[in-house]
């Protein structure tokens, strides 16, 4: 396409001839103090709370403090280049963020500018960062599936579309890699991802870049970055900005997933204003609004009704726990506002246990009514039973002599666990983790030496989709286990095993 | 102390506002108190206290004003020297701002004075900035519009900055009525970015929905 100058020239022409220059009229003020991501303001008589503001060199801020004589600025941006002395002006805007389809596929920071280098977002719409989440009446139950593409994850603690997990673990134990295998595991379904790094080095952000774009996963996926160089104010706002964006395709019926990573790092953001605001600390010397602070942004991921065209935001925002320690302010905080939680124990993941879930403490309260009826069939007892094989180990562990039935058991256990391992990138569909769990709780892989299951079980997807592709359509297509799929599975799996029994 | 000491503030650095509103408080009660006694021109006897003795003398300035010295010696010094050769009202002013340990704000307390008397009077300041310098029609043309639109007698403080090219900005008290080219620029430039960027997402939408058009 070639622009013609002269159409251009005219259109331009016409528009300035047309143009008709306003009296601006602002309230604006001054700055009196400046330092550490904050500025303290006169003047600003009718500065709202949370009202975008304006500094003289085009700075954006936020109201924050609106004290007697003078107003707590929040500087979204440089704030070195901010003097003692400069106007400030109001704009009676909230502050708001550019969002819409051209932020696919995009890296860009909290205030939506681009931080990729692919040039500026084109987009014409624009959404306040804070908004109201929506109300008892414009929602309804959590009962679709979000696959997550993770045995253990949608076996024993299934995600609703709307729901909100919270992923909780140590440091190194695998809580970014979870969400990335669920962002990657949305690709063909129509859910668009929002990852949201707050607080991160610069360089895991653009590892998680990197892997989002070799998997083709960045086509649905926006990645809002505010690293741990980014001034606290970026950071504080980054999960808001990153809710706006995934809440304009809510409210267009479509379904989206939010990856908050991590919150702990955002809490500590806030705690850093606050205090630099002069609000007064409270436990942990976090204010007394850092509930609010995380509630009312988790609050905004709903499963909306049929009237607002049945959108849904799923939130799995992320918490990282210092020596397990689930007891900490922000963790109890997180954990009693989100709909059930992923824990993840460094241990686990030290003796190869990856992803390193303790199955024991993890719950989702609302997601088994979303589960595939497939998987919720056959998971139904595994919770219990791995318990049970917990209990029977470190019984085993005495090296006490086991009667036959125990031994078994035991040996099923070992499998199964060796079953719910998974590698990282490696999202399974639905269908083919219906088909490992029923393989090994109904004991197909007893056979098999446990160093060898998951090879096996490698084995086994591949024998499937070769041979009992129609079976596997089928099972996807029903989404439950009725009893002719039930018998085909029996069938493929019997062949299955007669085949390596041939083989060794 | 007072406003012809050494300058070391610059013009855009303000005060702190918790003083000011302190200052503005001791002002108008001096003020309200003034009227209620029957005491004319009040602002009279505090700028003759305040150019004349202490302007003529720095010693007693410092003295008067700074911490070093007692409450109590303070009342006793003014009652020996200023107390018999000025009004009862003002020696009573004055007491009370040493009682109260705000007398270092006296020369903060004039000019707002000055400023609520100039509001009393019906007379607002108004800060002028204008890319040229403005000519004594312009002037009283601004006096003019703003005695009918808002309904008060400017005094204008103008200052010059070419940055703004063309037009002027008024600002009366927080509110800034703004006309320069400068501003009028750059909103232009939003404008067109703004229709640009229409234009190239409708030839976008163009290229992946071509069923639309």
């Amino acid at each position: 396409m070639k622009f013609k100058a002269d159409e251009i020239a005219s259109v331009i022409q016409k528009e300035i001839e047309d143009f008709r220059g306003q009296v601006l009229t602002a309230e604006v003020g001054r700055v009196i103090e400046v330092g550490d991501g904050i500025a303290r303001c006169t003047g600003l008589s009718t500065a709202m709370s949370g009202e975008m503001l304006e500094f003289s060199n085009g700075t954006r801020g936020l109201a924050f403090n609106l004290e007697e004589n003078s107003v707590g600025v929040v500087i979204l941006g440089d704030y070195l280049k901010i003097k003692e002395g400069d106007e400030i002006r109001s704009t009676g805007k909230l502050l708001s963020v550019p969002v819409g389809e051209a932020l696919l596929g995009r890296v860009v920071d909290p205030l939506g500018n681009p931080l990729d280098g692919k040039g500026p977002v084109l987009t014409p719409h624009t959404r306040p960062v804070e908004w109201q989440a929506a109300g008892v009446a414009e929602r309804q139950p959590v009962k679709e599936p979000l696959q997550t593409g993770i045995k253990a994850i949608d076996a024993m603690t299934p995600i609703g579309r709307g729901q909100r997990e919270l992923i909780i673990g140590d440091r190194k134990t695998g809580k970014t890699a979870i969400a990335i295998d669920t962002i990657l595991n949305q690709k063909d379904t129509g859910v668009i991802c929002v990852y949201v790094a707050c607080g991160q080095r610069g360089s895991s952000v653009a590892g998680v870049v990197e892997i989002l774009r070799q998997r083709g996963a960045l086509d649905y996926t926006i990645v809002v970055a505010a690293s741990s160089a980014d001034p606290a104010p970026i950071q504080y706002i980054a999960p808001y900005a990153g809710a706006a964006m995934a809440e304009y395709f809510m409210y267009q019926g479509k379904h989206t997933l939010v990856v908050y990573d991590d919150l702990s790092k955002q809490a500590v953001a806030y705690r850093q204003l606050s205090l630099l605001m002069r609000r007064p600390p409270g436990r942990e010397a976090f204010p007394g609004d850092v509930f609010y602070c995380h509630s009312r942004l988790l609050e905004r991921a709903v499963k909306l009704n049929k009237e607002l065209g049945g959108g849904s935001m799923t939130a799995l925002p992320i918490i990282e726990t210092l020596e397990g320690e689930v007891s900490a302010y922000i963790p109890t905080n997180v954990i009693s506002i989100t709909d059930g939680q992923i824990y993840l124990e460094s241990d686990l993941f030290w003796k190869g246990i990856r992803p390193a879930i303790n199955v024991g403490v993890s719950v989702s309260r609302v997601g088994g009514n979303a589960q595939n009826k497939a998987m919720k069939k056959i998971a139904g007892s595994l919770r219990l039973d791995l318990a049970a094989f917990r209990e029977l180990e470190a019984f085993a562990q005495l090296g006490t002599e086991l009667d036959k039935a125990t031994q078994s058991q035991l040996d099923r256990g070992y499998r199964m666990v060796e079953l719910l391992k998974q590698p990282q990138y490696g999202p399974l569909h639905v269908a083919d983790q219906v088909i490992t769990i029923y393989a090994g709780a109904k004991g197909y892989f007893d056979k098999v030496p446990v160093n060898k299951v998951q090879e096996t079980e490698r084995q086994l997807h591949e024998f499937i989709r070769t041979e009992h592709a129609d079976m596997r359509d089928k099972l996807v297509a029903e989404a439950a286990l009725t009893e002719e799929v039930e018998g085909l599975l029996k069938k493929a799996l019997a062949a299955f095993v007669a085949r390596l029994a041939s083989k060794s | 102390m007072s406003d012809k000491s050494t300058k070391n503030r610059l013009d855009n650095v303000l005060e702190d506002p918790g003083a000011l509103a302190i200052a503005t408080m001791y002002a108008r009660s001096y003020m309200t108190a003034a009227a209620l006694n029957g005491v004319g021109a009040p602002e009279e006897e505090l700028n003759s206290f305040l150019d004349d003795v202490l302007g003529s003398f720095s010693e007693f300035e410092e003295l008067l004003l700074s911490d070093a010295v007692g409450r109590d010696d303070k009342l006793a010094i003014l009652d020996r020297t200023i107390a018999p050769k000025a009004s009862e009202f003002f020696v009573n002013f004055l007491r009370v701002l040493i009682r109260h340990g705000r007398i270092a704000m006296l020369p903060m307390i004039r000019r707002v004075l000055g400023r609520l008397q100039e509001e009393a009077a019906g007379k607002r300041r108004v800060r002028v900035r204008s890319a040229k310098p403005l000519s004594e029609s312009s002037r009283s043309q601004i006096r003019e519009q703003l005695m009918i639109k808002l309904g008060f007698e400017a005094l204008l403080q103008e200052t010059v900055d070419a940055s703004l090219i063309g037009g002027m900005i008024l600002q009366i008290g927080d509110t800034v009525y703004d006309s320069s080219l400068r501003s009028r620029l750059k909103e232009l430039k939003g404008r067109l970015v703004e229709k640009a960027l229409n234009e190239i997402q409708s030839g976008r939408d163009r290229f992946s929905h071509p069923e639309r058009d």
